[in-house]
This record gives structure tokens, C-alpha cells and sequence, in this order.
């Protein structure tokens, strides 16, 4: 995988500091690099362009889409309709459409919706490749042009363009017998797409989206050739109407065969890791056919499997895979249920820690050195504001009083009556609408009552400084704890541990919502030592 | 010239072709009753005549609106060089009427060679074009206006086509607007006012006829016997071509296309894909290569997504679909999860993986579009519990379940047992 992301970033510093790229090809030393004028071949891949072979040998399983990419592009100087290349996440799109323009040694400007994530980005990027505009200390990090409308773009797009072009057939005029390495073949310019399905998301996708499907029509030059990269299908864009639907190339993703050649290429001992995929590879891909996530997965299997190996370099006989095997089976499929842990949402990095560092725990049993249960640092106010988060989230408002009460009198008449009443079926509603609806929000006066409840209630037995502060709070609306909890709220909300909602269209008040698990929140009311089940409404 | 190379030629040349509307529509050009010469006589006479016009081209995308345009253009202009300029205007660039004006400004002046600040308010622009409306007017000079996405300046204000339509109205100025759209009811989007000043003059735009289409293919196909391409192999390649044409097996290859999509444009696409798959070894066209592109154009993105769903994905699927047909009006993963579960239990599957390697299967449903929130923005609410829906209909999971390769008898009978 490490392989077929290569390209990509190569190709990326090519761009932004070609220093690096010099470096690497040790054409020129890097002293005089900066100083370099950008030529127009600066536009083709920049590395020595790789024959045909090579290029389907390094894509096992792709032979059909490199050919019809290949065919679609046609022979050189040929115009081209635009294309539409779309396949799931990790099937290669990016870097055979890359490593194809490596191998035509075709001049093509490659912008990622990804990285250029507004249309004045995205134009500015463009341009800047066509214009041969490098950004640096010198004009300040600024674009050749600045442009933010469309229209605005296809004016100056225009005009780069036909300089290119001009450029190129000059080149290819002067000095056809001198093939010199880097020298970009023919005078068709190609602009690649990346990412395209991210533009859905953009703010004014209604109007840029229709426009860069429109864009070869706009432009009327037939040495353009437009590509469009996309994670999804070519249904997806229907609702934004009015585009002319371009040559569709589909990337299916990756057959088990297909996963086993790609993971095997670059493998010390191929025969040892054979063997080790012949084990695990079947019940991993009823799982997930993707390969960035498949080599994860199975990298710290592998070191598994090789531990009881002494010589790296062995070769595995009939008798020896057996021993291998029955030493690697137990992990096999504890790791199939926790591997994938690692959160692919983007959520902020405090919850994917705190999620890594439970899984750590839980592997104790594997035998890892000893960890603390919650072993990122929290204060134990914090951690009583999180609990009662919790609290509020779980449990319904109106029995507060009844919980919270020292008395608790109330609390046990009410939970008598409660099941003889409600039927079988009521309860499952009840249950299907907590399942749908997930915590409950609440106010932050619920939030600080509760807190204040458990806090008092937890003074007996915890002798903290703050708990001194809490009774000087209750007694004299101390301003200096308030804002301190208030503090420690915020920041549990940036830690993603309680969200604010909007506000409540009655009351108008901000309105929270905790995240937690209840596994997490044992954890912490077990670190503080707090009750937490006497007080977790149980439906 | 070997043959491979003069196959080489020959596929450029046809590639370039493909991608030349003017060249392409230029084969419908000839007969009076078609849309060229309609339009021809429509421009020439209000160019001669000195009037001012308006017109609106209608017809779905991909019809050529703009191709015909473009070549009446060309030939008008090589007729009357210094009676007439043109300014185009697309919807989808210049939709805003701020913009609309600057690139009139900037347009005429590049026509006339003056010297444009980019720095002009709206309404200098505004007033710069009355102006020279009525100079060209004076000049006896005619301004074509050509509106591209015509339906799209129809939005807001209509300021643009006010002005133009109403400075149009004046005995002095001299000018052509040309509506182009793909909407059939163009006209009926133009408030009262601007509706008053339009002429109500169209032209439609239909789906080529049977013969239009047979005579296309020629036109585009077969190689000019005197060119540089070598003189045997053109006729070689153009009695092949004829044959082909004739082949009634051919014939139901485009015909099968042309039913999915009956527009120029998009016949265009699948030839250029069977042309690229042209061999430079035969260098002659063959009906291979449209049987090839019709399977490799004619997609199911729905089922090739189920295709590349992994086993647990499918299992998620068939559990969204079993609530939705006991008709359960909104659930999230947690009652998918619910269910899940309870497959689980019943029939002791070998699939039953943790909640949050479900998740993870879930969040690539989500990115394969083929399940969405039904909620489009719930800020503050996790994946768990965000109401969800599938994006495919029971009988294309169905399908794709059949034609998946290892898909589980389980999931297939689960199928069944719904059906």
C-alpha cells in the first residue's frame, strides 16, 4: 500500500518545493534548485516516464482499466471527451491515472478537491501549475491570480491554456529528433479532477458542480482533456442537473486474489507471509475489502505469526505452518473485533486516544505491561462534571428529585408501581425510542444541580481541595468555582465528551448532550470510587 | 506510411471529429428545413435588414443548440466580417448580473479594441453597453447576444435581459439576443415585463431521426480518399465501414444505445469509446468494438456498489432492509445493530462481529452512497443514532445479493423469505 500511495506525494512536492524532487533525482544540486526557472515540462510527471509493462506489473488486477485509460487517452496529440473515473476508497485511482501520465510523459495539472477545498482554491491551484507559479517567501505565498468566479477562471484558464499549448508545440517543433529526458510529449494538456464527490459538500456545489462537468463545452479548446476522479458513481451527481454526463471508467474494488498479490509485494519473506495470508486473509475480507485498512490490520498479526520464527529468512514446510498456525488462532478473532477500532471518523483526537488506550486495556489479558484503567489525565472535578453528563443524558428529568433526594422516601414508592403498571409492549416502545434517539439533551442548571448533588454527596468520603470550594459555593455563590466549572465544561466540550446542541427553540438556553459510553463512565466513577449504578435510572 | 502508423492517423482523425461538434453537426447543415438554415435566415435577415431580434433555441441537452449556433456564427461572420460581433454569455458563469455586465464590457471591448477597467461599477458597465448598443447601431453594426443556460439569467432580478430587451427597443440600436436553453418552458420563467420585450420566436430541437443518425455515422466514420492518409487503406477502411453500416447486427447496437439516450451528444460518447478500442494492428473499424463500449457504457452503479460490499456490509444491508419492511419509519445503527443480533441468535451465523467493526462497515455504506442520513446536518448527534435509509430498492439488492460471488445462503434466504 506504502507503494501505491508513493506517486502521489512524489508528485505533490514536485509542486510546492521542487528541491525535495532534485534531491531525489540528483539531476542538479539542491543550492542552485530555487533559482531554477520552471519550464514547461515542469507539467509532465517528472520522473523518468516507466514503459507499459512495468506499469501493469506494478497494478496487479488492473489490466482492464489501465488499457481502457490508456485507449480513452488515445494516441498522442488525439483529443479526448472527458473522463469519469469512480471506484471505491484505496482501489487505485489516483495513482494509476498518475502513474499513467508517467508513462505517456504527457504534461497534465493534477488538483485534489481534498486539499483545494473551495472553488477559489481550486482555481488558484490550477493556475498557478499552468502558470508555472511557484509560491514562496519572495511573492509572499501568494497566487499567480487571484480568482474567485467562475467566470473570472475560464477567462484566465483560457489564456493560460493556449500559452501552454502554445509552449508545447513550439517545444515539439524545435526539437523532435532531441528526445530529452522530462520532455513532455504532444500538446494536449490534461486537468485531473481528484476527489470530485467532495465538491457536493462545498457551499456553492449547485453552481460549481454543473460548471467543471461543463467545463470542456465552455472552454471549446479540443486540446483539453478533462479527468474526473470520484469516490462515488456517476448516480450520485444526477440531483445536480444540467451537465453532460461524462465517459464513465470504473474501479471495482479488490478480489480476494487481488488483495493477497498487492499485500505480497512487498514482503521480505514471500513464502512465510503466503502462508500467514492463506490463514487470516478469507475471514478479514468478510470484513472489509480495502487494503489501506487490511495492511493495517494484518501487520501486527504477521509479527504474531513470525514470534515463534527464529530465522527470517525460513521457508515454511507443511509441519511448520501447522505450528505457526495454532500459535497465531487465538488472536485471529479477538483481532477481527478490534482492529478496526481505530475510529475512521473524524472525531477529535482526545476521544481516539482514550478509545486506543481502552482497547489497550482490554488487551491486558494479551499481556501487555500494566496499564491504568483511564490513563489520560483528568481532574476529579472533571471527571464528576463527566459523570454528571451523564447522568443528565441518561436519565429523565423528572425523576431528578427523586434520585437526588438524601431523603430517597419518594424514590421507592414510585419504583414499586412502576412495572405493575406498564405493559410488555409499552416498555419496548419506550426502549425502541431510546434506541433511536440516543442521549438526551439537557440544560446546563440540570447539569450544575446534578453536580453539585454528587459532589456534596461524595464529600464524606473523598478529601479534596475543590470539595472545600463546593460547600463555599453552596453556601456563598462564590463566583471563582463557577467559572472554574465552566471552564472544565468547555473543555470536555472541545474533548467531544459532551456536545452543545443548538439551542432550544422554547427556551431558548443552550442545551448539552454527553457522548460518553457507559463503559467509559464506569471507568471514571470507578476511578473516583462513586456509586454511579445507585444513581443510573434503569428502564 | 506503414499501416500501423496510417491507423494511427486515421484514429486521430476520427478521435478529433468526435470531439468537434461544428464538424459533427455540420452533417445535418445542408437540407433547408433544418435547424442551421432556419436559424441562418433568421440572423441573416435581421443582420441585413438592420432590425433587432430575439430568439430563443430549444431542446434537451446534447441536441447541438449551441453547435448549430456556433457554425450559423461562423459562416454569418465570414459573410459579413465587419457587420457584426458577437458576445457570449453562459448561465452557469455569469448568472449574477455584476458579472453578466463585466463580461459584456469586457467582451466588447476587446471587439472593438478598448481599453477595459476592470474597475467599472455596474453601472458604468450597464451604461457603457447602452452605449455602444446604440453606436453599432449607428454604425449599422449588429450585436448578436448569445445566452447560454438562457433558464439561468431567468433567475432573481432578470436585470440582464431587462436591459438587454429593453435597450433592444429603441429605433437606434441593432442587435440579436439568442436564448439557448434545455428547458421547454424557457419563456414562461421570464417576468412580465421582460416577457413584453422578447419576440416569443423559437426553435426546437429534436432527437435525430433514423436516417439523421445513419447518415451521421458516415459522415463521421469514413476517411477522405485524397489526404495524406495512404489512398488503399482509406478505401479499404471505407468499404469496411460501408459493410458495416449495413450489418443489421450493428444497426441493433445503436439502436439499444439510442434508446437509453436519444441525444447526438451522447451517441458521440459511445462511438468515441468503440473508436478508442480500434486496433492499430487491423486499423479497421469493427463491430467488436461497439458491442464492447455499449456493455462498458451502459452501467449499474447500484449493483457494482453492492458487488464491492464486503460480506458484513451485506449483512448490514439486509438488516436495514428487513426493518424497513416491517415497516419501521425511521431507525438508526442501533436498531440495525438490534437486528443484527437477532439474526444472529436465530440462525447462528458464522458473521457476528463486535459493534464497532459493524460501525466501521456502516460508515463505508455511508460513503458508497448506498445508505444516507435522513437527516441532512445533525450537528450534534453521533453515527449511532442518526436515523439512516437505504439508497436501493429491494429488488436491486436482490439482484446484486444473486450476483454476488460468495454472498451467504443465509442473507439469500432471508431475501427470499421477504419477497
Amino acid at each position: 500500500m506504502g507503494k501505491e500511495e508513493s506517486p502521489q506525494i512524489t508528485r505533490r512536492t514536485t509542486r510546492s518545493s521542487s528541491s525535495v524532487t532534485v534531491a531525489k533525482n540528483g539531476v542538479e544540486t539542491t543550492k542552485t534548485s530555487d533559482s531554477r526557472p520552471l519550464t514547461i515540462n515542469e507539467l509532465v510527471f517528472g520522473e523518468n516516464p516507466i514503459g507499459l509493462d512495468d506499469l501493469l506489473s506494478s497494478f496487479p488486477s488492473r489490466r482492464a482499466q489501465i488499457l481502457e485509460l490508456v485507449r480513452l487517452l488515445g494516441p498522442s496529440n488525439s483529443p479526448m471527451l472527458p473522463i469519469f473515473i469512480y471506484g471505491g476508497s484505496s482501489t487505485g485511482k489516483t495513482s494509476i491515472i498518475l502513474q499513467i501520465f508517467r508513462h505517456l510523459n504527457r504534461p497534465f495539472v493534477y488538483s485534489s478537491c481534498l486539499t483545494c477545498y473551495s472553488p477559489r482554491i481550486l482555481f488558484e491551484s490550477i493556475l498557478n501549475q499552468l502558470l508555472l507559479h511557484r509560491k514562496n517567501a519572495a511573492n509572499g505565498y501568494s497566487s499567480a491570480k487571484r480568482c474567485e468566479r467562475p467566470s473570472d477562471f475560464v477567462n484566465s484558464l483560457r489564456e493560460a491554456l493556449s500559452n501552454v499549448i502554445n509552449n508545447l508545440k513550439g517545444n515539439s517543433g524545435k526539437s523532435s529528433t532531441k528526445n530529452l529526458v522530462g520532455r513532455a510529449d504532444g500538446s494536449m494538456v490534461y486537468l485531473i479532477f481528484d476527489n470530485l464527490e467532495l465538491v457536493r459538500e462545498w457551499d456553492k456545489s449547485a453552481t460549481i458542480l454543473p460548471f467543471l462537468f461543463n467545463l470542456f463545452d465552455v472552454l471549446k479548446m479540443p486540446e483539453v482533456g478533462l479527468i474526473f476522479v470520484s469516490n462515488t458513481s456517476p448516480d450520485t451527481y444526477y440531483s445536480s442537473m444540467g451537465y453532460m454526463e461524462p465517459i464513465p471508467v470504473h474501479f471495482p474494488d479488490y478480489t480476494e486474489d487481488a488483495i493477497r498479490q498487492i499485500l505480497m509485494k512487498n514482503q521480505v519473506n514471500r513464502k512465510l507471509y503466503l502462508s500467514f495470508l492463506d490463514v487470516v486473509l478469507r475471514p478479514f475480507c468478510r470484513i472489509t475489502r480495502r487494503v489501506d485498512e487490511l495492511s493495517t490490520a494484518l501487520a501486527p498479526l504477521f509479527e504474531k505469526y513470525c514470534e515463534p520464527v527464529s530465522d527470517s529468512g525460513v521457508v515454511p514446510n507443511e509441519e511448520m505452518k501447522r505450528v505457526l498456525f495454532s500459535h497465531l488462532q487465538p488472536y485471529i478473532a479477538p483481532s477481527l473485533n478490534e482492529v478496526f477500532k481505530v475510529s475512521s471518523q473524524p472525531s477529535p483526537e482526545v476521544k481516539t486516544n482514550s478509545e486506543i488506550k481502552q482497547k489497550g486495556s482490554r488487551r491486558k489479558s494479551g499481556g501487555c505491561e500494566e496499564i491504568d484503567e483511564l490513563d489520560f489525565h483528568m481532574s476529579t472535578s472533571a471527571k464528576y462534571l463527566l459523570i454528571s453528563a451523564f447522568l443528565a443524558s441518561r436519565n429523565p428529568a423528572t425523576l431528578d428529585a427523586s434520585l437526588f433526594d438524601p431523603m430517597g422516601g419518594f424514590d421507592s414508592r414510585k419504583r414499586k408501581r412502576k412495572p405493575s403498571q406498564k405493559s410488555l409492549e409499552q416498555k419496548e416502545t419506550v426502549e425502541q425510542e431510546l434506541l433511536m434517539k440516543g442521549p438526551g439533551t439537557f440544560p446546563l442548571e440540570r447539569l450544575l444541580a446534578i453536580f453539585q448533588c454528587i459532589t456534596s454527596i461524595a464529600e464524606g468520603s473523598i478529601d479534596e481541595e475543590e470539595q472545600g470550594d463546593e460547600g463555599l459555593e453552596v453556601q456563598g455563590g462564590d463566583g471563582r468555582l463557577m467559572s472554574d466549572v465552566l471552564l472544565q465544561l468547555s473543555s470536555l466540550c472541545n474533548a467531544n465528551f459532551i456536545i452543545k446542541g443548538g439551542s432550544c427553540p422554547l427556551e431558548g438556553l443552550i442545551r448539552y448532550r454527553s457522548t460518553v459510553s457507559e463503559d467509559m463512565v464506569m471507568k471514571v466513577a470507578r476511578s473516583l470510587k462513586f456509586p454511579l449504578s445507585k444513581y443510573l435510572y434503569r428502564r | 506510411m506503414g499501416r500501423e502508423s496510417a491507423a494511427e492517423e486515421a484514429l486521430k482523425l476520427i478521435r478529433s471529429r468526435l470531439c468537434d461538434p461544428s464538424f459533427v453537426f455540420r452533417a445535418f447543415s445542408d437540407s433547408p428545413e433544418s435547424n442551421y438554415s432556419k436559424l441562418k435566415f433568421i440572423i441573416s435577415s435581421s443582420v441585413t435588414e438592420a432590425c433587432n431580434n430575439s430568439i430563443l433555441l430549444l431542446g434537451p441537452r446534447g441536441s447541438g443548440k449551441i453547435a448549430v449556433l456556433e457554425l450559423v456564427l461562423k459562416d454569418l461572420l465570414l459573410e459579413y466580417a465587419d457587420m457584426i460581433s458577437v458576445i457570449r454569455l453562459n448561465g452557469l458563469l455569469h448568472r449574477d448580473d455584476n458579472c453578466a455586465f463585466k463580461e459584456i464590457a469586457r467582451q466588447l471591448c476587446v471587439e472593438h479594441q478598448l481599453i477595459f477597467s476592470k474597475m467599472a461599477s455596474f453601472d458604468d458597465n450597464s451604461q457603457f453597453m447602452i452605449a455602444m448598443l446604440r453606436e453599432c447601431g449607428l454604425a449599422h453594426k449588429t450585436i448578436i447576444f448569445v445566452l447560454d443556460e438562457f433558464d439561468l439569467f431567468a433567475q432573481g432580478k432578470q436585470r440582464v435581459l431587462y436591459s438587454l430587451l429593453d435597450a433592444m427597443q429603441s429605433v437606434t440600436s441593432q442587435a440579436v439576443v439568442i436564448g439557448v436553453s434545455c428547458r421547454l418552458d424557457a419563456d414562461q420563467l421570464l417576468e412580465k415585463r421582460v416577457r413584453s420585450r422578447f419576440s416569443h420566436r423559437k426553435l426546437l430541437f429534436l432527437p435525430p431521426s433514423q436516417g439523421d443518425i445513419e447518415r451521421l455515422l458516415e459522415h463521421i466514420f469514413s476517411l477522405p480518399i485524397d489526404s495524406t492518409l495512404p489512398h488503399d487503406y482509406a478505401v479499404e477502411f471505407n468499404a469496411k465501414l460501408q459493410n458495416m453500416l449495413a450489418d443489421d447486427k450493428f444497426k441493433q447496437t445503436i439502436n439499444t444505445h439510442m434508446n437509453s439516450d436519444a441525444s447526438v451528444n451522447d451517441l458521440l460518447r459511445f462511438l468515441f469509446r468503440a473508436v478508442s478500442y480500434m486496433d492499430s494492428g487491423s486499423g479497421l473499424l469493427s463491430l467488436e468494438y461497439f458491442k464492447t463500449a455499449l456493455s462498458n457504457i451502459q452501467r449499474q452503479p447500484k449493483l457494482e456498489c453492492i458487488k464491492d460490499c464486503s460480506v458484513l456490509e451485506l449483512y448490514v444491508l439486509v438488516c436495514m432492509k428487513r426493518l424497513e419492511v416491517k415497516e419501521k419509519n425511521s431507525y438508526n445503527f442501533n436498531a440495525v445493530m438490534k437486528e443484527y443480533k437477532s439474526i444472529h441468535d436465530s440462525f447462528m451465523t458464522s458473521d457476528y462481529y463486535a459493534q464497532n467493526v459493524c460501525l466501521r462497515a456502516f460508515e463505508h455504506l455511508l460513503h458508497r452512497e448506498l445508505i444516507c442520513f435522513t437527516d441532512n446536518r445533525a450537528y450534534n448527534q453521533s453515527v449511532e443514532f442518526r436515523p439512516v435509509k437505504l439508497l436501493i430498492s429491494f429488488h436491486e439488492l436482490h439482484q446484486g445479493l444473486k450476483s454476488y460471488r460468495s454472498c451467504p445462503a443465509i442473507l439469500l434466504k432471508l431475501m427470499d423469505r421477504e419477497a
